[in-house]
């Protein structure tokens, strides 16, 4: 059968190659149907007023760093914090170089929550980051979250009426956002106040955890303003 | 090298032009006394005016003077959606203390769907100093006049589209006596900017998720002309609220009203609230230029944290909800027991493609080879993982490409391969030239060059692994009971999980050969080797010729008579070919040149035909059974429409389960009756070639091949019967139809 096999060694070498250059090129058509998706998704509450507190979240799809797709309700049933994030902004600095959003992100997931870091900076922004470079920055200060979503377009964000980086949310099991506003409770750039500060996020998810309702529900976000995409 | 040289030389301009840049800030370092701190954004001045110098009662002011450059710009009190406020911390000496800052009215800063307030240009943050009698001023050690040390840290963010937090220490020597004036008109202009307060308190009333805010006693000069709003408090409104379009204002003589949107995630409810009212379109002369007024609050502030349960979920989350419910008890994340439901269908569903019509002659193939090799067991054991990989292996590949295919929107499902015309042609020809190896016309030895057949014996391992692969190949079609169901779930499921599935159904397919290879039990079961091994041969050739048989129908179907009978001529061609190899001498080359050209001109003259032939017309399927009509979901909906239930029948001609449901359950007699009384319209949709609509109808159903067999009843959800359909399943579905 030596004839057959070369033949057939010679056709799945070059089925190989053409799977390696469809994978390539779906790649890509798969980020832009999904983002495409994502935004039809909302196109319907895009128009509506972001939600408040005690207000059910907004489902959303969207490619992570990874390319892989998320949907919010996919997670029903767990608890998800979404934070608003930017490299580029020395908020978002202040609170990866110092260690605290890591230090947050891994001890919200250690209880069961899925953390969604995630870009709305647009593409014609200075910040922007490709999704292997924000990948890698994450990875540098040893970022813990469930996935960084890519939403250079800002449907997520507007949605959210998410304002600055960072701007976190929290979305109970049932899909209701029980949490809105900043990290933590001392509204500046520097380094040292988060020794004194209050993690609200922290707080807010032991009160969730401990059966209590969350005092600080709505707090103030502080940080830069989200690099929107032009309307 | 040139370049290392170009590189070096920059680097050493670089670090000159470095060093020369280095001196200023150095210098500016150690000036610790300098009341001025420049940044490329910004140049900050500490600065005072005490025209009456300094002492008790007299009228002492500070300010950091902000000159920003171009599209930059810092931030007021309230700093609106984002950004800090200025802050500004003194050291003074006992007996001095420093004041607020009488903040400058602000610009609004919009920023897209975002705003903030804060300053361009050039502002100064005056800050009153007040000298209490217990200030004794610090003679001076140089015997000069005494003077007051002012030290100040700031700190500000500064911003265009990025932010840069900055800050800046500043000292300035106020002399106790004398006159500080220089920067008078700077503190004027400052003065000048700050909004006047107004007397009347103004109302605030909540309304909802609105403030209605009526202010008295403007002046004449404002009066019918538009405000600004800005807030003193943070996190209230809705700070990139528009005027005229998110916010309304009015006149009513001297009262000034307004209605202002809430936040929608509003982090404060405030029992007052200072505002800022300015002129939106100042003009020149216009004194003061803003008011400030303190209102109470009154009315219910809307509660930021409504209960829970007057939430409205959307009904998607809903669904999903239940759907977690249902499928896993509380958080588990994915439901692990479906996961392991499937993969054992999937396991089970691989075993029965072993006995699919398509797949068995291979394993029957591979069976042979064992009992060829009987007695070598570590042979066995590299065959039987060599060819378990191959199947897997390929299996993965074809479902990464498939997973691949369909995220990227192409429409395709399993199956696609026997889609192609061209690759049912291939198929054909390989089958018709293992079908002539085992009916004994020609031994592949004789065939491969002699180089070649050195490397044979060197390689039953990579030949163990391609028929593993062809294994795939042609078990794909036969999507088999579990298999569907088992696709139609991995199609919904992340990549990792779904690959899983393919690996299991993989592993299904090749166990039955990898038993047979490690358990020599197994093994055992096959019969000796002897002669019965020349006949068994002979009559494997006849299962190949009938899968060309069936695979030259399935080409009928797509290309039409036409292309089938080129198939056809061409497998002819091919035999001889084949066969005029095995001749010798002069006869081989005469022969073999005849054939090879007879076969090329054919190929050329009516290859096409086998790819480009017309599709026989589903209406002539339909012409001859008249009950079944051509599909379409506008049918489907035309006639449920009319209250008429529709059995949409998903087939293939490649498709083996297909025919064998045509000919048995979709025949019965009594069936037809059944469909008939109960008025049921028969369609029937043909995926003998790739077809968008109907590809997508099928992924709606949760498949990924055919058969699908589905019930469409008006008003109702549409039934999905198993793919070997059986008769008293599809009956009792219909007997449940009102007739």
């Amino acid at each position: 059968m030596s004839k057959l096999s070369t033949s057939a060694d010679r056709s799945l070498r070059a089925a190989r190659q053409a799977r390696a250059a469809l994978t390539r090129a779906s790649r890509r058509a798969i980020m832009t149907a999904a983002v495409a998706l994502g935004a039809t998704l909302l196109a319907g509450s895009a128009s509506a007023a972001a939600p408040a507190v005690g207000q059910p979240a907004p489902d959303f799809v969207a490619v992570d760093t990874k390319g892989q797709q998320h949907k919010l309700s996919d997670f029903a049933g767990k608890y998800v914090v979404l934070e608003w994030t930017n490299p580029g902004c020395p908020f978002v600095q202040k609170h990866y170089n110092s260690g605290n959003m890591p230090a947050t992100q891994k001890s919200a997931t250690a209880k069961g929550v899925v953390w969604l870091s995630i870009n709305s900076t647009e593409r014609a922004s200075g910040d922007f980051m490709q999704p292997v470079a924000l990948d890698n920055w994450f990875k540098e200060r040893q970022a813990a979250p469930t996935a960084t979503l890519m939403d250079p377009d800002g449907a997520i964000g507007q949605a959210y009426g998410a304002r600055t980086t960072p701007h976190m949310f929290i979305i109970d099991p049932k899909g209701v956002l029980v949490y809105a506003g900043g990290i933590d409770s001392i509204a500046s750039a520097r380094q040292e106040d988060i020794k004194s500060a209050t993690n609200y996020v922290n707080q807010a998810l032991a009160e969730a955890f401990g059966g209590k309702p969350i005092s600080a529900a709505t707090t103030r976000a502080y940080g830069c303003s989200i690099k929107y995409k032009a309307a | 090298m040139p370049s290392s040289f170009i590189r070096r030389a920059l680097a050493a301009s670089f670090l000159l032009v470095a060093a020369a840049a280095e001196l200023p800030a150095a210098a500016q370092l150690s000036a610790q006394a300098s009341p001025v701190v420049t940044t490329p954004r910004v140049r900050a001045e500490l600065m005072a005016y005490a025209p009456d110098g300094v002492a008790p009662g007299a009228q002492v002011w500070v300010g950091l003077q902000l000159q920003h450059q171009p599209q930059w710009h810092t931030y007021w009190k309230n700093a609106g959606d984002s950004g800090l406020p200025t802050e500004l911390s003194w050291t003074l000496p006992a007996g001095v203390t420093a004041g607020e800052i009488a903040w400058p009215t602000p610009h609004k800063i919009p920023v897209g769907t975002l705003a903030n307030y804060g300053y361009e240009n050039t502002v100064l943050l005056p800050v009153p100093l007040t000298v209490s009698p217990e200030f004794k001023p610090a003679a001076s050690l140089t015997g000069g006049s005494a003077s007051v040390d002012v030290r100040l840290k700031a700190t500000w963010l500064v911003c265009r589209q990025e932010c840069i937090p900055e800050e800046g220490s500043f000292t300035l020597k106020l002399p106790v006596q004398g006159t500080t004036a220089l920067n008078r008109p700077a503190f004027d202009a400052a003065f000048d900017a700050a909004p006047a307060p107004l007397s009347r308190p103004g109302q605030i009333q909540v309304e909802g998720q609105q403030l209605k805010l009526r202010v008295e006693g403007l002046p004449a000069s404002a009066q019918g002309r538009p405000l600004e709003f800005l807030p003193e408090t943070g996190e209230v409104v809705h700070n990139a609220a528009v005027s005229g379009k998110d916010w309304q204002q009015a006149w009513e003589g001297g009262t000034w009203t307004a209605t202002y949107p809430l936040a929608e995630q509003r982090s404060a409810s405030p029992d007052a609230m200072p505002v800022v009212l300015a002129l939106a379109e100042p003009k020149a002369g216009d004194k003061p230029l803003a008011w400030r007024v303190e209102a109470p609050v009154s009315g219910n502030w809307p509660a930021t944290a409504a209960p829970a349960a007057r939430a409205e979920v959307s009904p998607a989350l809903q669904a999903a909800l239940k759907e977690n419910a249902a499928t896993a008890p509380a958080t588990t994340p994915f439901a692990a027991s479906s996961l392991a439901m499937a993969l054992l269908g999937a396991l089970l569903g691989g075993l029965l493609l072993n006995l699919m019509p398509c797949v068995f002659p291979v394993l029957a193939i591979k069976v042979l080879g064992f009992a060829r090799q009987s007695g070598d067991h570590g042979g066995h054991r590299r065959a039987a993982l060599a060819y378990t990989a191959g199947v897997m292996i390929s299996l993965l590949a074809l479902a990464g490409a498939m997973l691949a295919l369909r995220a990227a929107g192409a429409q395709l499902g399993w199956g696609f391969q026997l889609q192609s015309p061209a690759v049912v042609a291939g198929l054909a020809a390989l089958f018709t030239l293992i079908g002539l190896n085992l009916a004994g016309v020609f031994e592949f030895g004789r065939v491969a060059p002699a180089s070649l057949c050195g490397a044979q014996s060197a390689r039953p391992l990579v030949n163990d692994f391609l028929s593993g692969v062809l294994a795939v190949v042609i078990a794909s079609p036969c999507t088999a009971p579990f298999m569907g169901a088992s696709l139609g779930f991995a199609i919904t499921l992340p990549a990792g999980q779904a690959m899983l599935l393919f690996a299991a159904l993989g592993f299904g397919l090749a166990l039955p050969y990898l038993l047979a290879g490690f358990i020599p039990a197994v093994a055992r079961l096959l019969p000796r080797p002897g002669r019965w091994m020349q006949t068994l041969q002979r009559l494997l050739a006849f299962p190949m010729f009938a899968t060309v048989a069936w695979l030259v129908w399935v080409l009928g179907q797509q290309s039409g008579i036409d292309g089938a009978g080129a198939l056809l001529a061409l497998l002819v061609c091919l035999s001889a070919l084949v066969w005029s190899f095995t001749l010798r001498g002069r006869a081989r080359v005469v022969i073999a040149s005849v054939l090879l050209v007879c076969t090329a001109v054919l190929a050329a003259g009516i290859g096409p035909n086998i790819v480009q032939g017309t599709p026989p017309a589903a209406a002539a399927v339909a012409g001859a059974q008249d009950r079944w009509q051509p599909w379409s979901t506008q049918r489907v909906a035309e006639l449920n429409a009319q209250g008429r239930p529709v059995f949409v029948d998903f087939t293939a001609a490649w498709c083996v389960t297909c025919q064998y449901n045509k000919k048995t359950t979709l025949a019965d007699a009594e069936v037809l009756a059944q469909f008939q009384s109960r008025n049921v319209a028969l369609m029937r949709a043909d995926w003998t070639r790739r077809d968008q609509a109907i590809t997508a109808a099928i992924t709606a159903l949760g498949r990924s091949g055919v058969p699908v067999y589905v019930l469409h009843v008006p008003g109702k959800a549409p039934v999905v019967f198993s793919e070997i359909l059986r008769k008293e399943e599809l009956s009792s579905a219909l007997a449940a139809l009102s007739p």
